[in-house]
């Protein structure tokens, strides 16, 4: 795994009374012990992947209060574990990246939100929207209304997230229903404190097991003629008893306004937007820094259901009111507009149409709304300087932009240095210039970089391990075969069943590029079914260790894949004859490239320490990086277009005739030797060099060095100029 | 600083840190929480690094603010605010550009960024120069900010052994933005002790004094002394603008090939003057693109160089070998058909290309250049450049080179793009055939035709847009893009294989 936990895992163990210092998904798990969850899954995705992340690397303190952790196949497993809490009476907690995720997962929602829970049931899901999202399609809500899963939204501040973990489980279970909250990427991880409790051990667990199964219930099943029952349950029974249950607890808060003038207008809002809300209207004048409003707000932190009787003693009596919803559809505004409308309530309903329909709801997105509205409805005369404030900002931008005459270049992630995965690209181009253009389908993980330039591959981006059945059609009409480029990640999530399994049914043709890392790499590399054992690693020390596991090759070859090959990625010579060779091969069928080579980010975490403490025995130690000769690269950048690693780069030509850039290796380099192969294979140009500088030489190894620098010397041509 | 924190109900302080993934912004923010918590501050820190976000342009933000009296808990922004932050520090150059963009620096910014550049994507793969100007982001900082301070934070962490983040920090300290004392940085940065945290240490330490007192540099490079008197001489001859080019290649060309060579190169330049009055601009070029062109990278040209007394010297340097370790170096080779019979008499060559088809190659070669046998290999290859004159490479390109020449004489308004076509020609290998069919296609349907029939302005567009799409894009279509949109001919259809698979089709099948 990416990043190790132990100082977080401390943490987890705090009693009453103490504080908790750290990250905002952190203080969630924590929340989750504090609970009494007798088990925890899920599938890792940013930006909830530490919450899983820092409950498998605990695994030894959730053992001693009999925690179960799970670490699922995809989202559906992750969903299908709250079955547990159907019939038993057992908490437990599910986390994974939505929406992405929850679509997974929406199959087993449907199931499990039919008989309901008799356990309190959460899950914990990472609304992936806004900057630095990869996911910003459809809204999580949407899944929450179709299932009759109830919604929180929390303001994000440690004590609220923590205080609505804990009422989330008494809700799900007053309300036998399955609770998801719905945490922002920085609600995630922000960085504050609140003060703990002790952690509850669960009454059911792996530690106390119950003796015997739940006795026979038909209507625990979600299976017809019960499921009509359950369809009349969720919304004359589950749904009254989750409104009361939200406010006999206060779930939702109304921040009092302290100004007589704005008393006919009322502000509401999804709770993970209340801080922004309150720092737009800080810097428009309507509320102060600490919090203090002079509009009333109510913040709903917990957004489905709605509680009707609370949002009509907000509204009545008031001339107007600004529903703020982040995403779309209006749902929440839609519902409201119909409560109102339906019981005669005079207050004007305003939403979308002072905020923008889509996009991420900013500071500046919010100060220009909520201005707005005020503006509109009160017209009073203060906000003339909030106004121009907002000009401000507007003319500031315009000015920076006039600065800087054009827009600075995109900077999108990629491949890290040295990553396996990059070469594979390197071989892609090159059959492609040799055999013109052919169809990609892409996939989800780190090789989505190979979207982005220098390499710009992809014809389609479908979903997690739905590379190879995207092209299903496609191979039936194009002429030059297929590729699919697909993960060891998204082999595993589905595309074994969706991708694999179907083409082989269906007697497919095309080629699949299957990328053996060995790990989940994009998510902080967590551990597959196929990940190289430890003692594989340990015996691999720099090499790559997954060349040593055969789970992917002995699956294929079990479900009948006929053409299947491995090579390793750094010979790109020998992964271009690969893809050649499948491209071109005269018979149909799949043909199934696995391209092997272990994440680079695991190689080096294990390698550091082995060089360091052979540097420190003072043992042979050889060190490899490569490099570019200045002199005799003419500056036209064709490794990089084959290339992209961010250690080869561009300098300035130290020649005064060559005005332009020059290739360059620079520090950082970890010899992983894909320009030297690129620069073969490519027969692009004999500047590469590989370096090996070795430390500790023995005597006799040390003094040939010396004869032959001493010969060489002599030979060396003086330049003297003419 | 514009905001005290230490007043009451005031916007809280922010900072906001552009970084890049991967690069340790991560614990530079780790270490302002934990300075903030130990000075007593209200704070909150937020970041947006997904888990993984490799390489790509990231953000960290943080606000902080005396805790207020009245007990409650300040309410913190979780993301920066356009002309509402205080701090900003960039570990990049462009980064802060980045943030200049989004309105985040403003009159009432500190902006303090590194001046080093990892230059992105887009920039590296343009076939020329792509690279966003240093000066005007420099510029653009220097406009918006309230203060601006720029200085390379990646190079002094390198000099003492330590990642950015701890010069990110001293410079923080530095410019006295901090509502701590650099004392108390110092200390939580040496909280888990050992040589990492010396380092960090001594990095912070130098960043901060950096940015206390600001040095001044020379950036003056110095022309190379070597050019002798006779050559002084002649290249006074010469038009002002192409002097100075002309001084480096005669240097260059005597290298290359020998003194009657860079005699021929300024011949060449006399004439051209002779025959054409060119302007400034055009004439330096034409001087600096002929001596390149002049001087063309065969095989024997790459074994010089892979052979000069320098290299090795720079190799160590760059690879930070100790005065004990011992460093090999292999030389990755792959020639050519093409370059072998490049450098082979006219005849043999021309014999050779016959019976083996252009393009094809060898295996590779990894050929050890500190090892005696492959030095020695490389030396002798060198020194058969002295025959270069007979080879095939040579006629062909000393031919074209005239053509170019006489077209630059005679190109009147076109010149200042015809000057620029010999930048297609570079590389080695499939580059460099690529780059050479541009070059006769450009040569031979554009160029030749409008100076055949007299040019126009609209040769001048087009020949322009043809060379700017042939530089940013090699191997990609925006040529033909380009010469499509002109109307002009475009490159000729390359073979491609195609494969003819069996194709079984009803039930069963």
């Amino acid at each position: 795994m990416e990043r190790s936990f132990s100082k977080e895992i401390e943490s987890l163990r705090l009693g009453a009374g103490e504080v908790f210092e750290g990250e905002g998904i952190l203080a969630v798990t924590k929340a989750l012990l504090q609970s009494g969850v007798s088990y925890v899954g899920g599938y890792p995705g940013s930006p909830v992947s530490h919450l899983l992340d820092v409950m498998v690397q605990a695994r030894d303190y959730l053992d001693e209060l009999g925690v179960h952790v799970e670490a699922c196949g995809n989202e559906a497993s992750a969903a299908a574990m709250l079955a547990a809490s159907i019939m038993y009476p057992v908490r437990g907690a599910v986390t994974w990246k939505s929406i992405v995720g929850t679509n997974v997962a929406s199959d087993a929602l449907a199931n499990l939100s039919s008989p309901g829970v008799m356990g309190g049931a959460l899950i914990v899901v990472g609304e992936d929207y806004g900057e630095g999202a990869s996911v910003v399609q459809e809204r999580g809500q949407a899944f929450a209304m179709k299932s009759a899963v109830w919604l929180m939204d929390p303001r994000p501040d440690l004590p609220t997230m923590v205080r609505m973990v804990e009422h989330g489980f008494r809700m799900s279970e007053a309300s036998n229903t399955v609770v998801m909250m719905d945490l922002r990427i920085r609600a995630c991880h922000l960085n504050g404190s609140f003060i703990a409790s002790d952690n509850v051990a669960p009454k059911i667990s792996s530690r106390a097991l119950a003796s015997q199964p739940a006795g026979f219930d038909y209507s625990r099943l979600a299976h017809p003629p019960a499921t009509f029952a359950h369809e009349k349950l969720k919304y004359t029974a589950r749904m009254p008893a989750a409104q009361a249950y939200i406010e006999s607890a206060e779930l939702n808060e109304i921040i009092a306004g302290s100004d007589e003038a704005y008393r006919g207008i009322g502000l509401i809002v999804q709770g993970g937007l209340t801080n922004s809300l309150l720092r737009a209207m800080a810097l428009a004048g309507l509320a102060d820094f600490e919090g203090n409003s002079r509009i009333d707000i109510l913040v709903l932190n917990v957004v489905y259901p709605l509680v009707p009787d609370q949002l009509v003693r907000f509204c009545a009596d008031r001339q107007a009111v600004l529903m703020i919803e982040e995403g779309q559809p209006a749902f929440i505004e839609s519902e409201l507009g119909a409560l109102l409308h339906r019981q005669g309530i005079k207050a004007a309903l305003h939403g979308k149409d002072f905020l923008p329909m889509g996009g991420e709801y900013t500071v500046d997105v919010l100060r220009e709304g909520v201005v707005g509205f005020v503006a509109d409805v009160c017209s009073p005369a203060g906000l003339d300087e909030a106004r121009a404030a907002i000009d401000d900002v507007r003319a500031l931008v315009r000015k920076a932009g006039e600065s800087l005459g054009t827009m600075v270049p995109p900077r999108p992630p990629g491949f890290c240095i040295g990553c396996p995965e990059r070469p594979v690209f390197s071989a892609m181009k090159l059959v492609e210039r040799e055999l013109g253009r052919f169809h990609v389908s892409t996939d989800i993980g780190c090789h989505s970089f190979a979207t982005f330039p220098p390499f710009s591959f992809g014809n389609s981006i479908l979903g997690y391990g739905m590379s190879l059945a995207s092209s299903a059609a496609v191979n039936s009409f194009m002429l030059p075969r297929t590729v699919a480029v697909m993960g060891d990640g998204g082999f595993w999530h589905n595309g074994l069943l969706s991708g694999v399994g179907s083409s082989l049914f269906n007697r497919g043709d095309g080629v699949l590029i299957l990328l053996k890392n060995g790990y989940t790499a994009a998510t902080g590399t967590q551990e597959l079914v196929s990940t190289p054992t430890t003692g594989m690693r340990r015996i691999a020390e720099g090499a790559s260790a997954t060349s040593s596991d055969m789970t992917i090759e002995n699956t294929l070859r079990g479900l009948g894949v006929k053409w299947m090959t491995t090579v390793h990625n750094y010979q790109v010579d020998k992964v271009r004859s690969a893809l050649r060779d499948a491209l071109t091969a005269p018979e149909r069928g799949l043909k199934v490239i696995i391209a092997e080579g272990e994440c680079q980010l695991e190689r080096q975490r294990r390698l550091k320490p082995i060089m360091a403490e052979r540097l420190r025995q003072n043992l042979r130690v050889v060190r490899t990086r490569y490099g570019v000769d200045e002199d005799t690269c003419t500056g036209d950048h064709s490794c990089i277009r084959l290339s992209g690693c961010p250690t080869l780069t561009v300098a300035p030509s130290s020649d005064p005739l060559k005005t332009e850039p020059v290739a360059k290796v620079i520090d950082g380099c970890v010899g992983c030797g894909l320009c030297g192969e690129v620069a073969d294979a490519a027969v692009l140009c004999p500047s590469f060099y590989r370096v090996d500088v070795v430390s500790n030489a023995g005597w006799f190894e040390r003094l040939s060095d010396r004869l032959r620098r001493a010969v060489i010397l002599m030979m060396t041509s003086k330049k003297v100029a003419a | 600083m514009s905001v005290d924190i230490q007043t009451g109900n005031t916007r809280p302080m922010s900072i906001l840190i552009a970084a890049l993934g991967g690069e340790g912004g991560g614990v530079l923010l780790g270490w302002l929480i934990e300075s903030a918590r130990a000075a007593g501050l209200a704070m909150q820190a937020t970041s947006v690094p997904g888990v993984a976000q490799r390489t790509g342009a990231t953000s960290y933000y943080l606000e902080m603010m005396a805790k207020p009296a009245s007990g409650k808990t300040p309410v913190f922004a979780l993301a920066p605010v356009a002309g509402q932050v205080d701090v900003v520090l960039a570990s990049e150059l462009l980064e802060s550009g980045r943030m200049i963009e989004r309105g985040f620096v403003s009159p009432a910014t500190t902006l303090i960024t590194s001046a080093s550049r990892v230059y992105t994507t887009a920039e590296k793969m343009h076939g020329g120069d792509g690279r966003f100007s240093d000066q005007r982001l420099h510029t653009a900082g220097q406009d918006m900010a309230g203060r601006y301070v720029a200085l390379d934070l990646q190079a002094l962490a390198q000099e003492h052994g330590t990642l950015i983040s701890a010069t990110l920090y001293g410079a923080l300290a530095g410019a006295g933005v901090l509502p701590w004392p650099a004392s108390l940085c110092e200390e939580i940065i040496g909280r888990d002790g050992g040589r990492r945290a010396q380092a960090s240490i001594a990095g912070f330490r130098a960043a901060c004094a950096a940015v206390a007192a600001p040095r001044l540099q020379q950036h003056l490079a110095a022309l190379q002394p070597a050019v002798q008197a006779v050559w002084l001489e002649r290249i006074a001859r010469l038009p002002t603008a192409m002097q100075i080019n002309a001084a480096h290649a005669v240097v260059r060309l005597s290298d290359y090939q020998d003194a009657a060579y860079a005699g021929q190169y300024l011949d060449r330049l006399a004439a051209l003057d002779l025959a054409v009055h060119l302007v400034p601009d055009v004439a330096a070029e034409a001087a600096r693109l002929l001596a390149l062109w002049m001087s063309y990278e065969d095989v024997f040209r790459v074994a010089d160089l892979k052979t000069a007394a320098p290299r090795f010297a720079r190799i160590r340097d760059e690879a930070h070998a100790g005065a004990d370790d011992i460093v090999t170096v292999t030389e990755h080779f792959k020639p050519g058909v093409d370059e072998i019979a490049a450098v082979l008499p006219k005849r043999l060559g021309r014999w050779l290309l016959t019976r083996v088809k252009p393009g094809t190659v060898g295996k590779g070669m990894h050929l050890p250049t500190s090892k005696v046998w492959g030095f020695t290999a490389l030396r002798l290859l060198a020194l058969f450049g002295r025959a270069r004159r007979r080879s095939l490479r040579y006629t062909e390109e000393q031919l074209a080179i005239d053509a170019w020449l006489k077209a630059l004489a005679e190109a009147h308004q076109l010149a200042p793009q015809v000057v620029r076509l010999p930048a297609l020609r570079r590389g080695y290998g499939d580059t460099h055939a690529r780059g050479l069919r541009n070059y006769r296609h450009l040569f031979d349907t554009l160029v030749q035709p409008a100076l055949a029939r007299g040019v126009t302005d609209a040769d001048v567009a087009v020949l322009k847009s043809a060379i700017d799409a042939a530089l940013a894009d090699p191997e990609g279509p925006a040529l033909n893009q380009a010469l499509e949109k002109a109307g002009m001919v475009k490159l000729p259809v390359t073979e491609k294989p195609i494969i003819w698979a069996t194709r079984q089709r009803g039930v069963g099948a």
